[in-house]
């Protein structure tokens, strides 16, 4: 018995002691303690930030086996395909933000799955000086920083694909190198105004499978110095740029053409520098082809009673050095072995995009040209010339394009969009394939999921 | 057959309060205004659950974007960047007034200093005046306190009285305007801008001149009615189209003339 009251006092001992520490602190504080440690575990784990979408569409073309810039060639006896245009799942991590509010470092993979395989599409790091936030340095696989349409995501871009002219000139949109970007932070009243420009290695990201590792000692330079205001009444949005592209690639043993005439004033390719001359110099001090872009974008978005429109263009011209059977510059590691066939080029593509109303609707117009050799045209296109001169071929044919479509939002993470591209082929009765407008119109209907 | 037709209405008139809830998050200026809309119409309006939550207009329209409110507060009207992420969430949005709003320049009660011209105000922001005795007060230094950059206040308070120039860096950025009150209450060299309604004896209310200090108006609620104050700005909520059934119920009583009473007695300017 005297046992059972000594235990019984002890036990109520404890718990009258226990009950008198937890009396010590005010439940407020210990709330405010949890909710504080609860906040610092979700500031870490909300820098890092994972995103992606996926774009299953059918496809049908006017007729088989088609080429198309609509997400590759149809194949052989093939007018009508399903596939996942773009699978893409991207991981950003941005460090804890400095003394002076903003991050200092940010790191980015990006990958596309498609059903053709497993591509790098992003694989950069960025820093950012912590002393006055101005300058970015970006180093890895990143965009081009070339005019509008390069940089611009596919999951926002209203029209399915980029034109023709962006998809020739920078196969792929990234490239590795490194770039600067110079911009006040948002706080700046120079916000508004950005330069990014930098070194690349020039040879593109090819996709699934293709090494593009540098092979030559020369570097591309690319620029983009570009502007972006919105009136005081929030209402209208509206910016502009220009670019500068310059590079190149090493002339190996290999013939370089350019445009010119033959003997009877027929257009047609004449040589600059013969092989001999050029594979008579060691490798490191032979001379680089002539790449040279320059640029011009502008765009325009106004909320009113219609709903939001949208007017954006963009006009680049330039010097390529491509083969006489591809316009592009190599996009992947192999020495170019072939003969460089230099071409003037000119293109620009300008869209009108309308919301219908408020509507999840929206109406998307886009028109498009792109001249690859703008030193010939019509019927001179693979007429006939002397010994001494290259024939232009189909490389050299200008295509315009002009793309309808609807766009329909499901949700805030759903986007359908049913799009039909009209493509106009120049025409020459000079060149096999090519006396009449090809048909190779393409339907699209999309289905994209965001998150 | 009785208790079949007891069970609908019993079905029904919860689906019907389930519809009465509702979630209000944005601006903290218009935050007590909405508590106190929240607090008469829910006592009107049995089943009608209303939580109000600020901060900041641009996390209300955050929220609206994400889905996660049913109105969104702001104290500045939604800029373009965050129309263009409503369209292409495909979520369309309609705009209301629902009061205006006189903001108020604040200091400490000991400061001398009782009247500011814009210009003024504007080199105290943006660092070119750092001291009082350039405004004819004590040798202080000033103590600039501004509201964080996702306030709307913030936003407003650059675009009307800095003229669109950039705050200096050495001003202090608050998490709401009760801290600004504070801040400014407990420091001697301090200077504020906050909500009319904010305004309470523990801080000294500034005139302010917008003609280059051929006349001062000190803000009220009658000064800024008379247009002769000139710091006032409208207050909006924002919702989605799609939740118009919800929400009209409550908007509706805020533009009655009951809750125009509501927007008066807190110390807001009604509509009309």
């Amino acid at each position: 018995m005297k046992k059972t009251l000594t235990l019984t006092a002890i036990a109520l001992m404890f718990l009258f002691n226990a009950k008198a520490q937890e009396s010590e602190e005010n439940p407020l504080d210990t709330l405010a303690r949890s909710v504080a440690a609860m906040r610092d575990e979700l500031n870490v784990k909300n820098r890092l930030k994972i995103s992606g979408y996926i774009q299953p569409q059918f496809q049908m073309a006017d007729s088989a086996g088609q080429a198309s810039f609509n997400g590759g060639n149809f194949p052989k006896g093939v007018d009508n395909r399903f596939m996942v245009r773009r699978g893409r799942v991207k991981f950003q991590y941005t460090s804890a933000p400095g003394e002076k509010g903003w991050a200092t470092s940010m790191y980015v993979l990006q990958f596309d799955v498609t059903e053709k395989g497993l591509a790098i599409k992003d694989a950069y790091v960025k820093i950012t000086d912590p002393w006055i936030g101005w300058f970015n340095l970006t180093a890895g696989v990143s965009d081009r920083p070339f005019g509008f349409e390069v940089g611009y995501s596919s999951s926002m871009r209203e029209s399915p694909e980029r034109g023709r002219m962006s998809q020739l000139l920078f196969p792929g949109e990234r490239e590795v190198g490194a770039k600067l970007t110079i911009q006040g932070p948002k706080s700046s009243n120079w916000n508004w105004l950005a330069l990014d420009a930098g070194f690349f290695n020039g040879n593109g990201i090819g996709g699934a499978g293709i090494d593009v590792s540098d092979w030559d000692n020369t570097k591309d330079f690319i620029g983009h110095l570009y502007a972006t205001k919105t009136n005081e009444s929030q209402t209208v949005k509206y910016s502009g740029g220009i670019s500068y592209y310059n590079g190149g690639f090493r002339i190996d043993s290999v013939n370089v053409y350019k445009m010119g005439a033959d003997g009877s004033g027929v257009g047609g390719f004449i040589i600059d520098t013969k092989a001999e001359d050029n594979g008579a110099v060691a490798l490191d001090s032979r001379t680089h082809s002539k790449r040279v872009y320059y640029g011009i974008d502008g765009q325009v978005s106004f909320d009113w009673h219609a709903g939001m429109t949208t007017l954006r263009g963009e006009f680049i011209t330039g010097e390529q050095p491509g083969s006489a059977v591809t316009f592009k510059s190599p996009n992947n590691n192999s020495p170019f072995n072939v003969d460089i066939y230099s071409r003037k080029f000119n293109g620009a593509y300008f869209y009108f995009i309308q919301n219908i109303m408020s509507s999840p609707w929206q109406f998307v117009a886009k028109y498009d040209w792109f001249d690859p050799n703008t030193d010939v045209k019509g019927d001179e296109i693979g007429k006939a010339v002397d010994a001494n001169t290259k024939q232009t071929n189909s490389v050299d044919i200008k295509y315009n394009t002009i793309g309808l479509g609807l766009v329909y939002r499901w949700d805030a993470n759903v986007k359908i969009t049913a799009y039909y591209d009209m493509v106009k082929n120049e025409t020459s009765n000079n060149l096999s394939g090519y006396t009449a407008d090809i048909p190779d119109n393409v339907f699209t209907l999309r289905m994209q999921v965001k998150f | 057959m009785k208790k079949l037709v007891l069970a609908l209405a019993a079905v029904t008139i919860s689906v019907s309060a389930y519809s009465q809830k509702l979630v209000v998050k944005g601006s903290d200026t218009v935050l007590p205004l909405s508590q106190k809309f929240a607090e008469v119409y829910m006592k009107k309006s049995s089943g009608a659950s209303i939580t109000v939550i600020g901060g900041g207009s641009g996390v209300g329209i955050s929220a609206m974007l994400d889905n996660t409110t049913d109105i969104a507060m702001a104290s500045r009207k939604m800029k373009m960047d965050e129309r263009m992420k409503m369209q292409e969430a495909g979520r369309a949005f309609k705009e209301v007034v629902i009061a205006y709003d006189a903001l108020s320049v604040v200091v400490n009660p000991n400061n001398k200093v009782g009247k500011l011209t814009r210009e003024q105000l504007e080199g105290i922001y943006t660092g070119k005046i750092t001291n009082w005795k350039e405004l004819g007060g004590e040798d202080m230094k000033i103590v600039a306190y501004a509201r964080e950059t996702s306030s709307g206040t913030y936003e407003f308070f650059k675009e009307s009285v800095l003229k669109r120039k950039n705050y200096s860096s050495t001003c202090l950025n608050m998490p709401a305007t009760g801290a600004v009150i504070q801040a400014v209450s407990q420091t001697k060299g301090a200077i504020g801008y906050v909500g009319l309604a904010y305004v309470n004896d523990k801080v000294k209310d500034v005139a302010v001149s917008y003609d280059g200090g051929k006349n001062y108006v000190t803000a009220s609620k009658e000064n800024a009615m008379n247009k002769t104050y000139p710091i006032v700005r409208p207050l909006f909520y924002y919702y989605p189209t799609s939740r118009e059934k919800g929400v009209k119920p409550f908007l509706d009583f805020i533009l009655s003339s009951e809750g125009q009473e509501i927007v008066d007695k807190i110390g807001y300017l009604k509509l009309k």
